[in-house]
């Protein structure tokens, strides 16, 4: 790996890092759950992208090069907190969750009877706070494809690159990280009593 | 011919534009006939939007920006020194 090592060089990746700063760090804030962990995430990148910046071919691949970066620089992060690294759990998690709808469960538990928006009152309960503490919860391995693909914008491909894995994997992971969420909101709702349950009018 | 789960399968990525041409069109044919899959599809759309919130940017805090800076500027700084 060879380092920018013309002043030129340097300009050239402080303006390409300027570019894409609150999108890193929105990020980097993602990614860790921590503004302190996220503050000092978005300066490693910065650094590690200073010092690999000749082997970014082609600047509009930019943003995804430093998202790839960042992924990177937070399992060493983590490791030196000793956080949990993203890695798939070894048990095969919530093996019904995986089949858990929240469409259906919405439909079936009914907690506006007499809404004709039913699902969409459901999401009109949750603050933009309440969304993010669910988002949180996912299983790190799981909430970065749906960090890069719905939140960021980028393809399962371009993800699939950024984490290096296969697209076969992304899209499982994507799939299973949809799940938790899904099932994270309603569980949410019921803990929060943002809904009343059938469960609890049987009581 | 598709059927719900199927289609519920496909829902996100043909949110996101990633659907083949022949799945879109089996889908899409799917959504036609019913009015379960439409509801989850407009559904899906709006999770999608209350997760994406901001499309992902988070201004950064004034004395984190100015680090940055200093680290952007001090790289400069360092390089004119070392030239």
């Amino acid at each position: 790996m060879r380092t920018v090592d013309s002043p030129a060089e340097r300009r050239l990746f402080a303006d390409v890092a300027r570019d894409h700063l609150d999108r890193l760090y929105g990020f980097c804030v993602r990614l860790t759950n921590d503004p302190s962990d996220a503050d000092d995430l978005v300066q490693e990148t910065l650094l590690r992208g200073m010092r690999a910046y000749d082997d970014l071919r082609d600047a509009s691949r930019a943003k995804g090069w430093l998202f790839a970066i960042a992924t990177n620089a937070s399992r060493d992060l983590f490791r030196a907190r000793g956080r949990q690294v993203a890695t798939v759990p070894f048990d095969p998690i919530d093996a019904d969750g995986d089949e858990f709808s929240l469409f259906e469960t919405i439909a079936i538990e009914d907690p506006f009877p007499y809404s004709d928006e039913l699902h969409l009152d459901f999401l009109r309960l949750f603050r933009d706070d309440d969304v993010r503490a669910v988002f949180g919860s996912i299983t790190p391995v799981f909430r970065l494809p749906l960090i890069l693909t719905v939140v960021h914008g980028f393809s399962c491909k371009e993800a699939a690159a950024i984490l290096d894995i296969p697209l076969g994997t992304l899209l499982s992971r994507l799939h299973r990280g949809r799940k938790q969420l899904e099932r994270g909101l309603w569980d949410y709702a019921v803990m929060n009593g943002l809904v009343t349950t059938t469960d609890e009018d049987e009581r | 011919m598709i059927d719900c789960r199927e289609a519920v399968s496909r829902m996100w990525a043909y949110l996101a534009h990633e659907l083949p041409v022949k799945p879109v069109a089996e889908f899409e044919a799917h959504l036609e006939t019913c009015q379960r899959c439409c509801g989850e599809l407009e559904f899906s759309r709006h999770l999608r939007e209350a997760v994406a919130g901001g499309e992902g940017a988070t201004p950064i805090p004034p004395e984190l920006r100015s680090r940055i800076e200093i680290l952007l500027a001090g790289a400069d700084d360092a390089n004119r020194g070392s030239a």
